[in-house]
């Protein structure tokens, strides 16, 4: 599978990364194997966190076998100091490792957050200190939020080495600074900060509960992903066409190995096939036709 | 309102910054809000129909007052004075010209054009013959010729049109793909089933009847596809 810098961390990661939430809907047996799957598909690249239900312990035996193999992110919603190093030590146990590769905060979405997190006493603060004891060796942040504040964030946080943040064909399409993701990345990579990619498999949202209890989604995503190996590989081709280091799994299992075939096959789409894509979920996220033409 | 990437892409290498423009054919506004987004001084946003007319007042003059003028008219015979528009833009406009009227509107066009004056013509490739939607095309065409005496949509090859232009006097800079496929979504042939239906309804029931019936085989039939191409050619009138 294609490698590529993570910025300036001196790690090549696959351009897919294996979001390893979808271990927590399998049994041990179940996400050894798919561990497996994964590695067997070359990918070098690993993301977890604490709020993936128990993706940390079922990620431990095999991360602990591949442990040189694995590039490890991981995550923590916690703003200040002390909460995060109870967080990062929480991990560490519960994978089963000394030391993270990438240390990342988790759903960065106001502005008080990150004033909280660049305080003193703030998450940052646990996170240089754990790296300078070599615990962790990068810091990132991770936010489906507003672009302008992931901007911020850039400004404010001078070792910023990894940024997380949702990319697809639905938002590409559209021009308001709410969604100007293409900002986040350009200066992502002005900066040599590695980047992420999360949402390249959303369809959109899932019907209303009442049309589709919760109970009966086929996926277990909070958005309804594309579901066939032709549409996840535009997905993954559209995304990994972007200028990003690499394009995060959806969180579903069941998807996984489709995802990991389209990596693998992974070709860059040229600009009139991407523009193609844009259209077509331009045109589907339209409730009426306003025009019979693109 | 969102610029279509189709219309960033024709835009991208045009010197829009300060000009005075035309869209020709302006239906909802996109390419008059591409125009605007690009710096454009002043945009004439001409369209014959007072629903796209309402359209683009309210989704793009309202915010630019001072820069869109939503001009009413046909497009063989413009309000505009000669040589007054520096670039003009016909987003999907040829297609929906019956090859009858094809060459007036390119004469208009070339009247109100300033020596220098850019031109910007983005349309589709004839679709490839196995194409389910090329059938619901010739649907809507059959169903418009009988009831209006003129086809609703005519495909022209790029390498049509820029000949055509060359007899009007336009030089060709270039050409790029702007959509390869084209998405054809639930949204587009619902939308084309509608025109055609609309077209069928009055016709007498011999002939509109079947029309009807093979529209509503087709919708189900497709339901959306992904085939042609979508062009983008630049021209340029010598200065």
């Amino acid at each position: 599978m294609e490698t590529r810098p993570l910025g300036e961390t001196g790690h090549d990661s696959t351009v897919m990364t294996f979001g390893t939430i979808a271990l927590n809907w399998l049994e041990q047996e179940g996400a050894n194997q798919m561990v497996e799957l994964v590695l067997d598909h070359g990918v070098n690249h690993f993301d977890v966190a604490p709020t993936y239900g128990d993706a940390e312990l079922k990620l431990g035996p095999k991360l602990r076998q591949y442990r040189d193999d694995i590039f490890l992110g991981c995550k923590t919603q916690e703003r200040g100091y002390e909460g995060t190093k109870r967080k990062m030590e929480a991990s560490l146990d519960r994978l089963g490792v000394d030391t993270i590769d990438l240390y990342q905060v988790h759903g960065l979405e106001y502005e008080e957050e990150l004033d909280r997190i660049t305080a003193d006493d703030g998450a940052l603060e646990a996170m240089r200190e754990a790296k300078a004891d070599g615990v962790i060796d990068h810091i990132g942040l991770t936010s489906h939020g507003n672009p302008q504040l992931i901007l911020d964030a850039i400004d404010r946080i001078d070792d910023l080495e990894t940024l997380m943040f949702p990319l697809n064909p639905v938002v590409a399409g559209k021009d308001d600074e709410d969604h100007d993701y293409q900002a986040v990345l350009d200066r992502a990579n002005e900066e040599g900060i590695g980047t992420l990619v999360i949402k390249a498999f959303a369809k959109g949202p899932w019907p209303s509960t009442d049309d589709l209890p919760e109970r009966d989604r086929p996926y277990a995503n909070w958005y309804e992903p594309v579901d066939t190996p032709e549409e996840t590989r535009e997905r993954f081709d559209f995304a990994a066409s972007q200028d990003v280091t690499t394009v995060v799994n959806s969180g579903d299992p069941k998807l996984v190995a489709m995802t990991l075939d389209a990596a693998s096959r992974y070709e860059a789409m040229d600009e009139a096939a991407q523009r193609s894509l844009v259209e077509s979920a331009r045109h589907d996220d339209s409730p009426v036709p306003e025009q019979l033409h693109h | 309102m969102d610029v279509p990437r189709t219309v960033t892409a024709a835009l991208a290498d045009r010197p829009v910054d300060g000009a005075t423009c035309l869209e020709a054919g302006a239906g909802v506004g996109k390419t008059t809000a591409g125009l605007l987004t690009d710096g454009a001084d002043r945009v004439y946003a001409m369209t014959n129909d007072a629903e796209h007319a309402r359209t683009v007042r309210e989704r793009v003059g309202l915010d630019h007052p001072d820069r869109v003028a939503v001009v009413d008219a046909d497009l063989v015979a413009t309000p505009l004075d000669t040589n007054s528009v520096e670039i003009v833009t016909a987003h999907g406009l040829c297609n929906v010209l019956p090859p009858a009227t094809l060459d007036d509107v390119l004469e208009e066009l070339t009247r109100i054009a300033a020596p220098g004056c850019h031109l910007v013509v983005d349309d589709y490739e004839p679709l490839p013959e196995d194409a389910a939607m090329r059938d619901l095309f010739a649907v809507e065409n059959a169903a418009r010729e009988l009831a209006d005496g003129r086809p609703a949509l005519t495909f022209y090859p790029a390498a049509t049109l820029r000949r055509l232009l060359a007899g009007h006097g336009w030089e060709f800079d270039r050409e790029r793909t702007l959509l390869d496929p084209v998405p054809w979504t639930a949204n587009h042939v619902a939308a084309h089933a509608n025109a055609a239906r609309a077209s069928a309804r009055p016709l007498p029931d011999a002939l509109g009847d079947p029309l009807l019936a093979e529209i509503d085989r087709l919708v189900a039939a497709i339901g959306e596809e992904s085939t042609g191409t979508m062009y983008s050619l630049a021209f340029r009138l010598p200065g």
